[in-house]
């Protein structure tokens, strides 16, 4: 299993203010890895910078041994990198079956997109993508009348149809209950191996249910780098985590 | 409140056979009998039913609010006005009268191609296409959305409006261009108070009713209607939003051109009223009343709002002046009360009417009415 994502002195910086300083990452083909930190350490801004949806001030990003640095969000998106937004993001007037129909991106032209009528989704791949989302009594739903978990899995759903290689989770977790959050543990175990996944989170029951790799980051740079046990017991990590409790507390 | 599963509203062979029925029921007036002139002014609601689908296939299904339709409209208008022309003047007599009293010695170069009909009828398509494809990728190239798209539209629009007035020695500045005579092509002479007229101006509705529908019902449909949700959710599963927003800004401009083309040939007139500001926010409002997420909607708010302006215009002036007053209550009446408009209303309503099983097609777009 090679690197299959690399982050070479990112840097993005307003003005004075540097938000991701000269960070260096590489994560592994087939790896969980996830990207923790205080808030303001920079863990979305560095998933804006290898997605493209912001401008690099420096520094590179290796994906797959090729560089995407400054490509456009689609065109990235289409090397095979798939991005889970923080707020859901799912179009709420269409319904849960158009939203991944939408989703499957098999040709990205207009024209040639007029010309799809009866929508031939990958039967197989759309059944087992509903059924590990659990949404398959809603597909004729409008997303809009989802619920707050339901609608977070749609969002990883419409992501998965897409079978990229990389896929970017932005706090997947964040305002579900505690079912809601066991499911979606639950989800994220079962990708592993199959996919390569970087789960940026704040809940580190969440965290400690599913990482491999645990990166953390402060102050836009990479402080430690380790599995659960090895970066809980990492003093620089215990005191950027609102001293001596340590990162077990910070939920 | 779900309705999704079992309304009739959303179901496509419903939806299909109501298009039918309305263009069956719109088709069979010069039947039922209607004098010559009220079949010519029928006609003209044709073409504002054109604009109405229009401003509800680039606002409604692409969120794309354009202040500008006026533009593909009043450029084609022009085409088909200088091609009617052109179809008067004679070898011997090749400058139309207007551009002799404003001293031109001969036929300006741009007016030469007119000649030709066929060359005239592909300018006042291909002419406004093109411009409105410049326009579309410099506009969603860099991303300009909502209030800046109208107000880059209502300002493009404005620029036509002023050529069409300065230009005189071109355009017959606010006088106009009127041809004395109908359109000819293919040896027939199209009368504009002749059911023929309205006819073909109900078939070319029809037509670009039907194209739009269709449209919608593809994959490319439901990828604009996303795109208008949340473009960056679109984006980032690798669509080029831009391009769809372009190729659906162009597909709203060729309707309106059609519009336009069809409008000359039925009063014989273009003058800079194309283009002028209040016409294209009127297009705006007719879909907007009738719910500019249903084509049809669209269709019935042109036609009754301007058979309701042209009848209130006949009882007296005082009516015809208290028009703008009505229909700015009606707009205000209906983006407080109903958001989505006409079609919107109709839509719950028909919801309470049992409808077995779910509909023929689950997938049917919610919205295309």
């Amino acid at each position: 299993m090679g690197i299959i994502l690399e982050l070479k002195d990112l840097t993005k910086a307003y003005d004075t203010y540097t938000v991701v300083d000269h960070l260096n990452l590489q994560v592994n083909e087939g790896e969980l890895r996830c990207l923790i930190g205080p808030n303001g350490a920079g863990k979305t801004t560095t998933m804006d910078l290898i997605t493209g949806r912001q401008k690099t001030t420096g520094g590179q990003v290796i994906f797959d041994g090729r560089n995407i640095t400054g490509l456009k969000e689609h065109m990235i998106v289409r090397r095979g990198i798939g991005r889970k937004f923080q707020v859901p993001a799912v179009f709420k007037d269409l319904t849960v079956r158009e939203n991944l129909e939408v989703a499957f991106n098999r040709n990205p032209d207009p024209f040639a997109n007029m010309l799809m009528m009866f929508r031939r989704t990958d039967k197989a791949r759309f059944d087992e993508i509903v059924d590990l989302i659990g949404l398959g009594e809603r597909l004729g739903e409008r997303a809009g009348y989802l619920s707050h978990g339901e609608t977070q899995w749609l969002e990883i759903g419409m992501v998965l149809t897409q079978n990229p290689r990389l896929l970017l989770m932005d706090e997947p977790t964040a305002g579900m209950t505690e079912q809601e959050t066991h499911k979606t543990s639950q989800i994220f175990n079962r990708l592993r191996g199959s996919h390569t996944l970087v789960v940026v989170e704040h809940d580190m029951t969440f965290v400690r249910e599913i990482a491999d790799v645990i990166s953390v980051l402060h102050m836009g740079k990479l402080l430690a780098q380790g599995t659960m046990a090895e970066v809980e017991n990492d003093p620089k990590v215990r005191e950027v985590y609102l001293g001596a409790e340590g990162i077990s507390d910070a939920t | 409140m779900n309705r999704t599963g079992g309304n009739l509203y959303h179901n496509s062979t419903a939806q299909w056979l109501a298009y039918i029925a309305l263009f069956g029921l719109l088709a069979i007036i010069p039947v039922v009998g209607a004098e010559p002139f009220q079949l010519r002014t029928f006609a003209g609601y044709a073409v504002f039913a054109m604009l109405a689908v229009s401003v509800s296939m680039v606002w409604g299904f692409g969120g794309i609010l354009s202040l500008g339709q006026g533009i593909p409209y009043g450029l084609a208008a022009y085409c088909m006005g200088a091609t009617m022309q052109m179809q008067f003047q004679t070898p011997d007599e090749p400058i139309p009268s207007f551009m002799l009293t404003n001293e031109l010695e001969e036929l300006p170069g741009v007016w030469k191609p007119f000649w030709h009909t066929h060359i005239g009828l592909i300018l006042a398509l291909g002419v406004p296409t093109l411009i409105m494809t410049v326009f579309g990728i410099l506009m969603f190239q860099a991303r300009l959305a909502g209030a800046f798209v109208a107000i880059m539209t209502l300002a493009m629009l404005n620029a036509f409006y002023s050529m069409a007035q300065d230009l005189q020695p071109f355009t017959a500045g606010f006088n106009g261009i009127s041809p004395p005579n109908a359109f000819k092509a293919f040896g027939v002479e199209v009368d504009p108070y002749s059911p023929m007229m309205y006819w073909l101006a109900l078939g070319v509705l029809a037509v670009v009713t039907f194209a739009s529908k269709y449209m919608l019902q593809s994959k490319f449909g439901t990828i604009v209607q996303a795109s208008r949700d949340d473009a960056e959710r679109v984006r980032f599963l690798g669509y080029s939003v831009a391009y769809y927003q372009v190729v659906v800004f162009v597909f709203g401009g060729l309707i309106a051109s059609l519009a336009g083309i069809v409008w000359v040939m039925i009063q014989q007139y273009v003058s800079p009223t194309a283009l002028e500001t209040p016409f294209s926010i009127y297009m705006v409002v007719w879909a907007a009343v009738g719910g500019r997420h249903s084509l049809f909607g669209a269709i019935v708010a042109a036609i009754v709002l301007n058979y309701l302006q042209t009848e209130l215009a006949d009882i007296s002036e005082t009516w015809q002046k208290a028009w703008l007053l009505i229909l700015g209550g009606i707009f205000v009446a209906v983006v407080l009360l109903l958001p989505r408009g006409l079609a919107g209303a109709f839509e719950y309503l028909i919801g309470w009417i049992p409808f077995g099983g779910r509909s023929a097609k689950p997938a049917a777009r919610p919205e295309a009415g």
